[in-house]
């Protein structure tokens, strides 16, 4: 007996995840991430201090804003599935799904980082203010993930999840703050300080710029199948389980 | 009507049940992480850190204590000695000499930002420094600018505070 899944699910999976406008948006991405391998390694300047580590710098400051950004997404979409009338399951997945995204990108703001900092500073890490912070937000939604695995309903699960990424996504303004609150090897915030004094040479700043855009645009690209995929899971789950109830029923010789 | 199947179903198959195990188990990992990462940085931050005008003024710098000590290295004051290496660091108009056990690492150079851990002698008067880590500014300047302007620069940075 074959436990075949209903027509919804076999339809989806011969289409994937994909739609038009997803694939606009993965050409579109794949078109400015070469954009900023070119400005970030061939057009921008070196630093004067740093050399070419700055460099690295295109790729740190746009994984972490694509993390905070992934991580806002994730405690908004928490509170409209908690706090909405259909307590929607659509919601919570989309909040899963820019979860594990943020998570990705905050490991690679810490690498980058680590890198930078061996190049720079002298060592990979130094528990100041902004590491250390760092460090936690990236654990708190590792756990973040960890209690979306719990056992439990799927309602019970999501209502779990989505207090977590609620009060998980205080951490972020502390992690940006934390330079200005205390004394940190990490320097001050270039583009986004309180002055809004921005001290990058121009080609520098673009290139950041290019970066942002690119990785902002990953971010929708990657939300948009990932949260795709989920709903494929579910609808799985829910579909595999009916027809362990059909077949359970087979063998009992009743009818639905 | 046929017989209902009524013997039980197979057990859970292990690989199944460490997928419902493991996110406790990724969670317990969590929780002990997240106590190491703050039981580190609150051992870090046992040691104070102050700018050279503070030490011996400001609740905390003592001179007594293990220290962190933030300024800026110094124009001409850099001097390789053996396994050793002298400089002056700079903040607010106050000075203080550095011994450092070894060769400082990253982009060490006079006139930039560094954070130097150790210890103050007091019979020789230096700060004998076991770490250092340079401070890089939020400031990012290209290398090939125009030379008045880095001249400038470099000069403002042996000036202002780190």
């Amino acid at each position: 007996m074959t436990l075949d899944p209903p027509s919804t699910v076999s339809t989806t999976s011969r289409r994937g995840t994909a739609t038009a406008a997803t694939r606009a948006v993965g050409v579109l991405t794949i078109v400015m991430i070469g954009w900023l391998g070119v400005f970030g390694l061939l057009l921008s300047p070196a630093d004067r201090d740093q050399g070419d580590a700055v460099r690295i710098m295109y790729v740190h400051v746009p994984s972490v804003w694509l993390a905070y950004l992934a991580f806002i997404v994730t405690a908004l979409a928490s509170a409209v599935h908690l706090f909405g009338k259909s307590h929607s399951m659509q919601a919570d997945r989309v909040a899963g799904a820019s979860a594990e995204i943020g998570v990705v990108f905050m490991a690679v703001t810490l690498v980058t980082g680590m890198l930078w900092g061996r190049i720079t500073w002298g060592v990979y890490w130094q528990w100041d203010a902004r590491l250390t912070t760092t460090a936690l937000l990236f654990i708190s939604y590792i756990g973040y993930l960890a209690v979306r695995g719990l056992e439990g309903s799927r309602s019970q699960r999501a209502r779990r999840s989505a207090i977590v990424g609620l009060l998980a996504v205080l951490e972020v303004p502390l992690v940006h703050w934390s330079v200005k609150l205390w004394r940190s090897l990490h320097q001050e915030a270039t583009v986004l300080g309180t002055d809004l004094d921005v001290s990058l040479d121009g080609l520098m700043l673009f290139s950041l710029f290019v970066g942002v855009v690119a990785f902002t645009l990953l971010f929708l690209w990657l939300l948009l199948h990932r949260s795709r995929v989920l709903t494929m899971i579910d609808l799985s789950a829910e579909t595999g389980l009916d027809a362990a109830l059909a077949q359970r029923r087979a063998e009992g010789g009743v009818t639905a | 009507m046929s017989t209902p199947d009524l013997t039980p179903r197979p057990e859970q198959s292990p690989k199944r049940q460490r997928r419902r195990i493991m996110p406790a188990v990724v969670l317990a990992l969590v929780v002990v992480a997240g106590g190491v990462v703050i039981t580190q940085a609150l051992s870090t931050a046992v040691d104070y850190y102050c700018n050279v005008d503070e030490v011996g003024e400001r609740s905390g710098c003592d001179t007594g204590r293990r220290l962190r000590i933030q300024g800026t290295v110094g124009e001409g004051t850099v001097v390789a000695a053996t396994g050793a290496t002298l400089f002056d660091i700079r903040f607010n108009g106050a000075s203080m000499k550095v011994e450092y056990a070894g060769e400082p690492g990253g982009i060490f150079k006079e006139c930039l930002p560094v954070v130097v851990h150790g210890v103050f002698d007091e019979s020789s008067g230096m700060f004998l420094g076991d770490r250092v880590e340079v401070k890089h500014s939020e400031d990012y300047v290209a290398v090939n600018d125009d030379r008045l302007e880095e001249a400038e620069a470099d000069s403002a940075a042996c000036d202002s505070s780190a």
